[in-house]
């Protein structure tokens, strides 16, 4: 038996699951066929690592082969969703002697439109900071102002009796406050 | 903060004033678990096979309904938990909030997500909680289908994976006939009657900023910060943790997240508000007391009756015990007495027959001769009037004379064998009496010395004031020096690696062996001078550690230091009550004390006070992470910072610039914070052109707007073209999608 909560007690414990249950009900929307693939839970890394992988590979078919299209001019500014799917493969298309103008225009023309290089997943995140307000420093272990450093335990420290304090934390301690700010040492 | 507060100005002694008992402690909440949820077929009966399903499908909520609908029909969050209960045989499915309706389901819950991140990780959990969603909407598929269009968002640059794993699912798991994706930020901000704009999306798991021109998103444009209420939640736990690192209560994941929402606010000033976040004044305002259950250890609190009874109790066995004794004194006292009789007797006996008679009598009665049963008879006698006087009450203390010893003048030629032994034992009495007289009198002697002390210091202070106000200082400051020497050095012993250990080591195994060090024998030969010095003995405090080791000598140091204040006190103008050490170190002043306890005492035997969180200086900390990354270790800029560079920057040649500064639209769970709206404003005002209008605003409902606009979106006729059909997805792939206005670009 199940443990119980606070909503609901031993004698009616297992008849509230059977009506929560959604294994045992009929769904009749779901295609009695469908085979979902094998293996198909993948963390980020994971797929970003294969698309980076594919999109290689597909590049280096793209360029042996020597039939590929190029896509026509211009078709950055449409929309792909009423037909042709693809920007414009720079890459490809600077292959050929006859469109290294038409690759090199294309490309000022991209840094002229608004849209630019196409934003993946990876891309978008946010740079590092460069401002002098991410060097500000703040006690490691109350948040507040730290204008001091520990030099033994490199925790930032607002006054002395914090510095008491941080003098008498185990290792373990200090490491946690560390890595809070993303600062502890990682052994690999 | 609260104008209350500036009122209470600190009393002369500089030791702050307790504050009165807190007026608020709020509580958690368990996960709630939002009973169950009945099967809803208006909608589909309503619905016909062109009306879409609204799938919001969020990192914290799944949010589904009719396209004709105001608002969502179904809310749940996307967890999933399987399990088969072996007992019963038979598998489970428990979805959303349902998984907490049980103990072992709420353990085999599973995020669709993947922790922190906006990408579906757990594809059986996703179809599992899209199950859950077109049951409850009643949707009534015939023929393996679910017959009706679906409208879903998406995160911004969904990966191409994700988005072909869901087009699968929806297609050919559910049979729907077109499906359309959508970025929620830019529902809500098209819900919000949006044109041109930056629109700052702070939701579950990431926080997203996307430029707007002419109602097209510049997602090239577009950045994201890896920051949202669940990092948020998940900072605040580790520094819960680190803060409280022996708390016996469990903080669940869901229980963070309402503390950040329920106690957290972006302040308008950080630094400043900041660095006056522990002070004295209004920091009762400023901690929040969050109590987590617990239990009381009982302690029986005796009523007044049953005191009175315990009391009157012990009053009646100790008579009864009294009683007992006394009757146990009377029948030692008869014995006695019969005893004295029969000596008494015993000695007419002797007296009245031959000596040799008299000597067997003595003989079989153990005596040796008659002075030892005179002897015995004397204190018999002496024996059996104490007890009568005891008995009778009136014991009067028998009048202490100076004892006197004859015999001891007398010289040994004049005595016989028995005076000798008396005489010799009146010496040893003798001397046994000088010795306490002398004892006496060296008591006395000490007296007056110590009065004779008394008297100079304090003619000394009379005369050189200064001086002795100085002596006093100097040795209050080597107690106090001694003190803090002492803690540290246990601090240290607490290290296993610190010098303080390993000399202790040293000590130790010195004093265990048996030959003498090299360095005494090198010394001078084997002149052992261990003890001249006082300070020798400490050896043995630095080997004995743990408890009660050395807590007389603690004692000590601080009645001295007690001593020395007081004098100091009494006379010495410029030393007060403020500047006594224990003022100095009181509670009231620790900053370290404000920031774990706020402004009240805390009492380490209470259950209740155990089990206390006080958030204060995190209220403004966790959520101040959004505009200063670096706070948590997340190297990448604040969205000021990347609104600044979007607006000056890489939106500077655009002719739609000022349009877009004029409507900075925040939605998204995390961007509800107290506050959140004036600071971005300050800060944006402070980093853009001066003289350019700037605006911010919020969604109408930062969290369901998001729905109504894909709903909203779905209804329009014109967007029937950005469906991707059936067909259309079998001939082009799963990863196809058509580009809109609302929607990512397509990538390959």
């Amino acid at each position: 038996m199940a443990p119980l909560t606070t909503a609901s007690d031993e004698s009616n414990h297992q008849a509230l699951l059977n009506k929560l249950d959604i294994y045992a009900i009929r769904k009749p929307f779901r295609n009695p066929h469908w085979k979902p693939p094998q293996r198909r839970n993948k963390n980020v890394k994971q797929i970003i690592a294969d698309a980076a992988r594919k999109e290689s590979s597909v590049m280096a078919s793209q360029t042996n082969s020597g039939v590929a299209t190029p896509n026509q001019q211009g078709s950055e500014a449409v929309t792909p969703a009423n037909g042709s799917g693809r920007p414009l493969n720079i890459a490809q298309a600077e292959q050929r002697l006859s469109t290294l103008v038409l690759g090199k225009n294309s490309r000022a023309a991209m840094a002229a439109t608004t849209t630019g290089p196409a934003a993946t997943y990876t891309n978008i995140e946010s740079a590092p900071s460069f401002h002098p307000s991410s060097q500000r420093r703040y006690c490691d272990i109350t948040g507040l102002p730290a204008p001091y450093t520990d030099p033994k335990t490199r925790l930032r420290y607002h006054d002395k009796e914090i510095f008491g304090l941080l003098r008498t934390m185990p290792q373990g301690t200090t490491e946690g406050y560390l890595a809070a700010r993303g600062a502890h040492t990682v052994l690999k | 903060m609260a104008p209350s507060a500036l009122a209470d100005i600190p009393p002369p002694s500089g030791r702050n004033s307790p504050k009165p008992a807190p007026i608020k402690i709020w509580t958690v909440k368990e996960p709630p678990f939002e009973g169950f949820r009945p099967i809803d077929h208006e909608g589909y009966r309503r619905s016909t096979s062109d009306t879409a399903i609204i799938i919001d499908n969020g990192s914290s909520a799944v949010r589904a309904g009719w396209s004709f609908d105001a608002k969502p029909r179904l809310l749940t969050p996307p967890l999933w938990a399987k399990y088969r209960d072996r007992k019963l045989n038979r598998t489970f499915t428990f979805i959303g909030s349902d998984v907490y309706s049980d103990g072992t389901a709420r353990g085999q819950a599973k995020n669709v997500y993947e922790p922190g991140s906006n990408i579906v990780n757990n594809w059986d959990a996703m179809e599992g909680v899209l199950d859950y969603c077109f049951l409850k909407l009643g949707v009534d598929g015939a023929n393996g289908r679910i017959d009706r269009p679906v409208v879903m968002t998406e995160p911004v640059a969904n990966l191409g994976y994700a988005r072909k794993t869901m087009s699968e699912i929806l297609f050919e798991c559910y049979g729907a006939p077109s499906v359309a994706y959508g970025i929620d930020s830019l529902f809500s901000y098209n819900y919000n009657g949006g044109r041109h704009g930056l629109v700052v999306s702070s939701s579950y798991t990431s926080t997203h900023l996307i430029p707007v021109v002419d109602s097209k998103p510049l997602l090239s444009q577009t950045t994201r910060l890896n920051w949202g209420r669940f990092q948020s939640a998940e900072y605040l736990l580790k520094l819960l943790r680190l803060k409280y690192p022996s708390f016996p209560g469990k903080i669940s994941d869901p229980q963070a997240e309402d503390l950040v929402r329920e106690h957290c606010y972006v302040s308008q000033d950080y630094e400043h508000e900041l660095s006056h976040y522990l002070d004295w004044t209004g920091l009762e305002d400023r901690d929040h007391i969050v109590q987590f259950p617990y239990t009381e250890q009982v302690v029986v609190q005796k009523t007044e009756e049953e005191l009175a009874a315990a009391a009157e109790k012990r009053k009646e066995s100790g008579r009864r015990l009294q009683a007992q004794a006394a009757k146990m004194r009377l029948e030692k006292l008869k014995r006695k007495e019969e005893e004295l009789e029969y000596y008494q007797q015993l000695t007419q006996q002797i007296q009245n027959t031959t000596k040799k008679e008299g000597k067997r009598i003595l003989d079989s009665n153990d005596f040796d001769d008659e002075s030892q049963l005179e002897k015995r008879i004397r204190e018999l006698e002496k024996a059996v009037r104490k007890a009568r006087n005891k008995d009778v009450g009136d014991e009067d203390e028998e009048p202490q004379e100076p004892p006197t010893f004859p015999l001891l003048d007398v010289p040994d030629e004049q005595l016989d064998e028995d005076g000798i032994k008396q005489k010799r034992q009146q010496r040893l009495m003798k001397s046994n009496y000088d010795a306490r007289q002398r004892a006496k009198a060296e008591k006395e002697k000490e007296k007056a010395r110590l009065a004779e002390e008394q008297r100079l210091d304090e003619e000394r202070r009379e005369k050189d004031f200064e001086g002795w106000v100085e002596e006093r200082r100097i040795a209050r400051q080597a107690i106090i020096q001694k003190i803090k020497d002492r803690e540290r050095l246990k601090a240290e012993l607490g290290n296993r690696k610190s010098l303080a250990n390993q000399m202790r080591m040293k000590t130790i195994a010195n004093l265990a062996s048996d030959n003498p060090t090299k360095k005494r024998r090198r010394g001078g030969g084997d002149d052992d001078t261990f003890g001249a010095d006082d300070a020798d003995w400490g050896v043995y405090r630095t080997v004995a550690t743990g408890e009660q080791s050395d807590d007389e000598e603690e004692e000590d140091l601080n009645t001295n230091l007690k001593n020395i204040e007081a004098q100091l006190l009494k006379h010495d103008p410029n030393f007060n009550e403020e500047s006594t050490r224990e003022a100095q170190s009181d509670w009231t002043k620790s900053l370290v004390h404000a920031f774990l306890r706020g402004p009240w005492p805390y009492e380490s035997e209470s259950q209740k006070e155990a089990h206390q969180l006080h958030l204060n200086v995190e209220r403004i900390r966790v959520p101040e992470v959004v505009f200063q990354p670096s706070i948590s270790g997340l190297d990448q800029a604040g969205i000021v910072e990347i609104a600044a560079s979007i607006l000056t920057e890489r939106l500077a040649e655009n002719p739609y610039r000022k349009d877009v500064m004029k409507d900075i639209f925040l939605t998204g769970g995390n961007t509800l914070f107290q506050g959140f709206e004036e600071r971005l404003y300050n800060e944006l005002r402070a980093v853009l052109p001066a003289g350019s209008e700037l605006k911010v605003r919020r969604a109408g409902d930062c969290v369901l707007d998001a729905w109504r606009g894909a709903a909203r979106w779905a209804e329009k006729p014109q967007s029937k073209a950005s469906f991707v059909t059936r067909a259309e997805f079998q001939e082009k792939g799963a990863d196809y999608i058509k580009e809109h206005d609302l929607g990512n670009a397509y990538s390959y």
